[in-house]
């Protein structure tokens, strides 16, 4: 048993066809999962595309949902991984060595060149880490799941979790040397 | 705990405690009230790496993407008819078989509805009741 899930109010009216509803759920979990496979992947397109697919497999699991089993934003994490991975292996199918250009939303008026730069950089980073590694960091620091939560996710222990954000943070921080204190 | 637990748990999760695991937090508080220069030194390491991470643009769903998803969501119209599709065939089974318990009182014992007759019933008014609904 879980505790009281806060999108499960919403799956109910999904399930019955509620336009608002579907709409209050996208609103709530688009950004989180457009977020977490752009980190994943490093890709605009191939983000939007998972994410597209993610909310697919949303609907159609909305009428089965069964309350108090599982959150449904594990589920919705899990899904949506499984769904990365799935392009992850694709591409080493087509064997390219060179993880894939990070793609910059361009210019923000708040934003300087210099953290423009960062931000490229940390994508470039974040891409060249082992994919167990990335799925770590991203849960944990952009996703902001908590330990317990992200282990499940990604079916390991809390432990192998700890030590899966360590050596990531570790190799971060080599390849962002110049930026942190190492 | 010991300066090595609060050390790894910082390595691992950043420089916020609050983000820690719940089960270490106090402890970690307590370690952090109690050596002050040596949590600050520890946390204001790993907060250069967790700024840095946070450079990374952060991903905007554009309005084409929200249209999409959108549209395919669940519309109360779509459940109608997947609702009524059964609810169609069931009503078509059940006239099929008025229809041929009528044909065969009509014709008489020797007579019965071929099954080409009973399908096409079937085809016909279960054609027509998705028509209504679509």
């Amino acid at each position: 048993m879980v505790a009281v899930d806060p999108d499960e109010e919403l799956l109910i009216r999904i399930a019955d066809g509620d336009p608002a509803a579907s709409r209050a759920l996208v609103a709530r979990k688009l950004p989180r999962i457009l977020g977490l496979a752009q980190r994943m992947l490093g890709d605009k397109t191939e983000a939007e595309d998972v994410a597209q697919e993610a909310f697919l497999r949303v609907w159609r699991q909305a009428p089965k949902w069964r309350p108090g089993e599982a959150r449904f934003d594990t589920w919705l994490h899990r899904v949506s991984l499984n769904l990365c991975y799935d392009r992850l292996r694709r591409r080493r199918e087509i064997s390219t060595d060179d993880p894939p250009e990070v793609v910059d939303d361009g210019p923000a008026p708040d934003r300087g060149l210099e953290a423009e730069d960062t931000g490229r950089r940390v994508g470039q980073a974040l891409a060249k880490l082992p994919d167990r590694q990335r799925e770590a960091v991203v849960l944990c620091h952009y996703q902001e799941l908590g330990n317990i939560e992200a282990a499940a996710v990604m079916g390991v222990t809390v432990e192998a979790l700890e030590s899966l954000l360590s050596r990531g943070r570790r190799s971060l921080r080599v390849a962002l040397a110049d930026l942190v204190e190492r | 705990m010991t300066k090595e637990r609060f050390q790894a748990l910082a390595e691992a999760y950043g420089a916020a405690i609050a983000g820690w695991p719940a089960a270490v937090r106090e402890e970690a508080a307590l370690l952090a009230a109690a050596d002050p220069a040596f949590a600050q030194a520890v946390l204001a390491r790993e907060l250069q790496l967790d700024a840095a991470l946070d450079a990374l643009p952060r991903a905007t769903a554009s309005a084409a993407l929200l249209e999409r998803i959108l549209a395919s969501a669940p519309s109360p119209r779509r459940r109608w008819r997947l609702w009524l599709a059964p609810a169609g065939l069931g009503a078509a089974l059940a006239g099929a078989a008025a229809a041929g318990l009528l044909l065969g009182v009509q014709l008489g014992q020797s007579s019965a509805v071929s099954p080409e007759a009973s399908a096409q019933a079937v085809a016909d008014l279960d054609v027509s009741t998705v028509q209504e609904v679509g």
